[in-house]
């Protein structure tokens, strides 16, 4: 029984003291990995966002939910750039579940009028050497200056469309045209929200008035 | 302990009981990072930060642990290390860490870990326990890391992310995927095996020629 006691008490002050030792990294770490995400982000929305913004894009958010964006009903992140408070073009991420493996995020940033200025795919698990050839090539820079109507017919060459598809991998780049086309669609639907004024702008007369009015932008 | 005795820690950790190319553990984080150099050396580096805690804790406490509880005692020393090495290299190698993702979570049922930890970190002083640590790390991190280039360069033509074998040549994919890391495992574990004969041979016909030398002494430099 003492015995028993013994190698329990032994193990509680194992435990313990790896807790203090893992609760004091997390302490150490915390800030350091919460900038690294948001510069990692601010980095990203940097890239496809259309130029020439002066606001926060990573603080200037809309939330919407659409199962076109992707399928776990998450709400979705739309960072909004404005120039002066006038809207440049939005930032948002749509998943596309239809891939080799698992889900792939695609970031993509369109101007206010609906035309991608770029896409970045964030996140993926296609085929080393296959599918993963969308992150190593040019590929995404074929999205650049396409709308919903430009190209007419939206898919990858095999299916008639206007996008290359790479050897050996069709079900990557479909997957990847097809949700790229999904986000314009509900970005054409919900335009008006999207970019509405931000929430403390309060409106048109001062988001034409206040200028580059930095203060105002975060909640 | 001797000088020497600290020598022969060192050279079984790196090549005579090499982890992965002698002993055969942590086959799945072999098996499933190795897929270029740059992974290789993440990934084992990763661990060796783990093993050389993990070793130095378990022998420091290995007088006060009663034997029954053992297991689940390095269990926790090793899982606090990795979440530890986790956190770090969350906030310091952003990029390593999201590419080698789940795996780093998983060094915790690494084999070699708890396998040293049981077989000479608990047998075995700090310093030894440390070079041992150490030693098993960068022996497993060379494993992977010669994996993880022959994988590269033959299925996707390049070394460190750089092409390197022209434009002509053609990468055989399956050395990228699953089969391609069982193959070229198996053809390096044979040649450290011949390897190794070779050494025994040479030091068992150098210990013939003259009975007096002492046995085990150095293998001639393979």
């Amino acid at each position: 029984m003492s015995d028993l006691v013994k190698m329990g008490l032994i193990l509680t002050v194992v435990g313990g003291v790896a807790t203090g030792f893992m609760a004091a990294t997390e302490e150490f770490t915390r800030d350091r990995i919460a900038e690294a995400k948001r510069r990692q982000l601010q980095e990203a929305l940097g890239k496809v966002l259309p130029e020439g913004f002066d606001n926060q894009p990573a603080q200037d958010v809309v939330k919407l939910t659409d199962a076109r964006l992707n399928r776990s009903g998450k709400p979705v992140n739309f960072y909004v750039a404005r120039k002066g408070g006038v809207p440049l073009g939005s930032a948002f991420t749509v998943t596309a579940p239809d891939g080799y493996s698992g889900n792939i995020d695609v970031l993509v940033g369109v101007s206010q009028d609906g035309v991608i200025s770029r896409i970045e795919i964030v996140a993926h698990a296609e085929t080393p050497g296959l599918g993963d050839k969308m992150v190593k090539t040019d590929w995404p820079k074929s999205f650049e200056g396409k709308s919903l109507g430009n190209p007419v017919k939206w898919g990858v060459k095999k299916d008639g469309g206007t996008f290359d598809q790479f050897a050996g991998a069709t079900i990557t780049p479909r997957a990847v045209v097809a949700a790229v086309h999904r986000g314009l669609e509900v970005f054409a639907e919900r335009r008006g929200e999207i970019l509405a004024p931000s929430t403390t702008s309060g409106g048109e007369a001062t988001a034409v008035s206040g200028g580059p009015g930095q203060g105002g932008e975060k909640p | 302990m001797s000088e020497l005795a600290s020598k022969k820690v060192v050279l079984d950790g790196l090549w005579y009981n090499n982890g992965v190319l002698v002993q055969m553990l942590g086959m799945c984080p072999t098996l499933a990072v190795s897929t270029n150099a740059e992974n290789g050396i993440g990934m084992g580096l990763a661990t060796t930060g783990v093993l050389l805690g993990s070793n130095v804790i378990v022998s420091v406490i290995r007088k006060v642990i009663p034997q029954d509880v053992r297991i689940p005692a390095y269990i926790i020393v090793i899982a606090a290390f990795v979440t530890i090495v986790d956190l770090l290299m969350n906030a310091f190698f952003l990029e390593l860490h999201k590419t080698l993702g789940i795996f780093i979570p998983l060094i915790v049922v690494n084999c070699i870990i708890l396998g040293r930890a049981e077989a000479f970190a608990s047998k075995n002083g700090v310093f030894h326990a440390m070079l041992d640590g150490i030693s098993t790390g960068v022996g497993f991190t060379l494993a992977l890391v010669v994996l993880g280039s022959v994988r590269e360069i033959l299925g996707a033509g390049q070394w460190w992310g750089m092409d390197v074998m022209g434009a002509s040549f053609h990468p055989a994919i399956s050395m990228i995927l699953p089969p391609g890391a069982f193959i070229a495992l198996g053809f390096i574990m044979a040649g450290t095996k011949g390897i190794n004969l070779r050494i025994e041979a040479a030091a068992a016909a150098k210990a013939k020629e003259s009975p007096a030398a002492p046995a085990g002494a150095e293998p001639s430099p393979a």
